[in-house]
């Protein structure tokens, strides 16, 4: 992890590379900071305290789930829990349509949020774009339980009360933070880059395609990773719309091991990691693009 | 097949929910990896119907999954898929009702029996089986003019668990009448054992026993609620009755069990309580039969009785705490309304309804239903034999009224009558709303 601090962060990237000499003093002035790394090592408690529970209650046989001592360390350890999960919830059939869904809505959002901030971002001096965009983020004060049941009603209707419809509303629910973020980003892109390209000939959609879209790389990844997130773990939006139980989200189906009148610990656990697996590795590879395109966002230029 | 792409339900098999799935999924992404494999059906494509039956309760998916399939092998041709959506509404919504709901009687369900969505079952074999004063009771929250729109199927009652060695240690009757609960109360307390554990974190605990048992023993809850409806708008300390009115002695004795609670009741979930009582750490808790399955996790062979909780000085007032878990009924939208009345009696059968009941530690709901036997629910099959019940008065109580919540607080702070006023001039708010809507 050392060895990867100082290059995640932006400033040294930018920098010619040093020498070592002048590297290991820098590592010198930084590692007197032990009140920092205090207050970070107890901060990274509170992300692995619940992991470690998760690990363990997942391993834990169903008595000694029912003991109550969530941090007990489970032993003999007992796998069956993931062999049940994966009978209860139909793990491959509800998997695969958690992945088809999130991954519709990481697609449809960027390339319709992107389209839609670029013309509006390109477009500002305009009446119409601009009040455009405010409908847009007018949609970000309205919550999804407000509409549930028009939209049930809707895509009833249209016959899409199915994944698709639910990976249709996830991509329109996006619409509005992604092109928030999007439009912000477009802007400190220098509208000479598009002039240039436009002499050479180069039509509308070819700049949005060659030109922007590249350059909107570490935004993409941001817009992406908030859309996947939303989707992936989303359970009431799926558990509304779609009417066959059989062809529901992950979150929908696991809402099996808990219930008012009891939990069936163990077993709802295994089932929470194996839905967890995915998001943590999809992060472990993409980490380094989800802190340099938060920071993105974050600084206008 | 009469399956239409996208729209019916399935759980049944896996092989079943594969094939749907496939069908419906005009996504097409990712979705290739399954296969089409192990699809061929039995008998020809055409002759199958699918129904759909809704039924979203936990504990017992698994176990009507398994009577869905004997009913498919006794009707060959008929396919049946199991809907277990957790909320309600949207199969209405979409104009798409399950051709048979399994559902809790509750004020949720008294919507669609109000609005006439459920149609008549008066004339189906089994509903001249049913108790009369069940029967009743289904119809306590909502009816249709000239329809019987629910079956009562299983009927949970509540009372105090007790544990059985905590009493035989202390030498403890079990209580027949109020003084004689307070003696065992003090009792215990001398020596040094909680009497009762609450689990006020979970407010549904706190009216489900505190608020519905000691409202119960003293009040005629059904009759209650139909007065304070008829009484409309005009609700508070000087109308005919009121929660102020009629609830204050209850409450007073409400108050009275909370001394008698374990130190850290505030900040106990209802999990925790199973947990605390499992391992014999309190003599009495407030919790209906759906409790004991999670006590028996965590000590199976932890001897337990049910008894009901004394609120009058009399021992013939005491009452047992009911509600119909689970009532079957058709919607009027149903697409095979043949079909689904052949399902519910099916279901209704004497030898799959009581034996329904007695695996799944419910109470039966037809003349013949033979009593419980489990030593645990024993305790309680007298009251439910001689009707000696009630509806627990937390359940007439809207969700927009936040019941709980304000039993939390008095709860806290000992000042019940400021809950009973709210609670007045909460229904009245509530009366004001609905009339006008009505109009």
């Amino acid at each position: 992890m050392t060895a990867t601090l100082p290059t995640s962060d932006p400033g040294t990237r930018r920098r010619p590379p040093r020498t070592s000499a002048v590297r290991v003093r820098r590592r010198g002035t930084d590692a007197p900071n032990r009140p920092v790394t205090v207050i970070l090592v107890v901060a990274s408690l509170a992300v692995l305290v619940p992991l470690y529970v998760t690990v363990a209650m997942a391993l834990k046989s169903p008595s000694q789930a029912a003991q109550g001592n969530a941090f007990a360390p489970p032993w003999p350890i007992d796998l069956h829990n993931f062999a049940s999960a994966w009978r209860l919830t139909h793990f491959p059939t509800s998997f695969a349509i958690s992945v088809a869904v999130s991954a519709g809505t990481v697609l449809g959002t960027l390339v319709l949020s992107s389209l839609a901030a670029y013309a509006i971002a390109r477009n500002w001096d305009r009446r119409l774009f601009r009040w455009s965009f405010f409908y847009l983020l007018g949609a970000m004060f309205l919550p999804f339980p407000v509409v549930a049941l028009p939209q049930i009603k809707l895509t009833a209707l249209l016959s899409i009360d199915n994944p698709v419809g639910v990976t249709l509303l996830h991509i329109v629910f996006q619409l509005s933070f992604s092109v928030l973020l999007y439009s912000a980003y477009l802007r400190s892109v220098p509208a000479e880059l598009e002039e240039s390209a436009r002499m050479d000939g180069a039509s509308t959609g070819q700049i949005f395609w060659r030109i922007i879209m590249p350059l909107l790389g570490p935004m993409n990844a941001t817009v992406g990773i908030f859309a996947f997130l939303a989707s992936w773990n989303d359970y009431m939006l799926p558990s509304l719309i779609t009417a066959d139980p059989g062809l529901q989200t992950l979150p929908v189906v696991q809402s099996i091991f808990q219930s008012q009148f009891g939990t069936n610990y163990n077993i709802a656990f295994a089932s929470y990691l194996m839905a967890m697996a995915p998001t943590v590795v999809v992060y472990l590879f993409s980490q380094r693009w989800v802190i340099s395109g938060v920071t993105q966002g974050a600084v206008k230029q | 097949m009469t399956i239409r792409p996208g729209r019916p339900t399935t759980r049944g098999t896996a092989r079943l929910s594969r094939r749907r799935f496939v069908a419906a999924a005009g996504t097409g992404t990712a979705l290739g990896t399954l296969g089409l494999g192990g699809c061929a059906n039995t008998g020809p494509e055409g002759s199958t119907t699918t129904i759909r039956f809704y039924e979203q309760k936990q504990e017992v998916i698994a176990y009507f999954d398994k009577l869905l399939r004997r009913f498919e092998k006794r009707r060959p041709g008929v396919r049946v898929d199991h809907d277990d959506t957790v909320i309600i509404a949207p199969q209405f919504v979409r104009d798409a009702p399950a051709d048979v709901g399994c559902f809790n009687n509750n004020l949720e369900l008294a919507r669609y029996i109000e609005r006439g969505v459920l149609s008549d079952l008066s004339d189906r074999p089994a509903s001249k089986h049913i108790r009369k004063s069940i029967a009743t009771l289904a119809e306590r929250y909502a009816t249709y003019p000239g329809r019987t729109s629910v079956l009562p199927y299983s009927l949970a009652a509540a009372g105090v668990i007790y544990n059985k060695r905590i009493f035989a240690k202390h030498q403890l009757p079990v209580p027949t009448t109020w003084s004689e609960l307070l003696d065992v109360c003090k009792e215990l307390q001398a020596a040094k054992v909680t009497p009762i554990y609450a689990t006020n974190k979970d407010t549904w605990t706190i009216w489900q026993g505190l608020f519905d048992y000691c409202a119960g023993g003293l009040v005629d809850t059904a009759s209650f609620y139909a007065r304070l409806q008829e009484q409309g708008t005009d609700v508070g300390p000087h109308s005919p009755v009121s929660f102020q009115k009629n609830f204050a002695t209850a409450m007073e004795r409400a108050r009275t069990l909370t001394r008698f609670y374990n130190r850290d009741a505030a900040t106990r979930s209802y999990s925790d309580g199973n947990l605390a009582f499992g391992k014999g750490q309190a003599a009495m808790y407030l919790q209906g039969p759906w409790a004991l399955t999670q006590i028996a996790a965590v000590d199976p062979h932890l001897e337990l009785g049910t008894f009901p909780l004394p609120v009058t000085d009399r021992a013939r007032d005491r009452k047992a705490r009911v509600n119909i878990d689970l009532a079957l009924w058709i919607p009027t939208g149903a697409r095979h309304p043949d079909l689904a009345a052949e399902l519910v009696d099916f279901l209704m059968q004497p030898e799959i309804i009581d034996a329904y009941n007695r695996d799944n530690l419910a109470y039966g709901v037809t003349e013949d239903a033979p009593a419980a036997t489990d030593p645990r629910l024993s305790g309680l099959q007298p009251y439910v034999d001689s009707s000696a019940f009630y509806l627990g008065a937390g359940t007439f109580v809207p969700n927009s009224i936040p019941l709980g919540n304000y039993l939390q607080s008095a709860v806290a702070t000992g000042d019940f009558e400021a809950m009973l006023k709210r609670l007045d001039s909460d229904w009245r708010r509530f009366a004001i709303r609905s009339s006008a809507t009505s109009h």
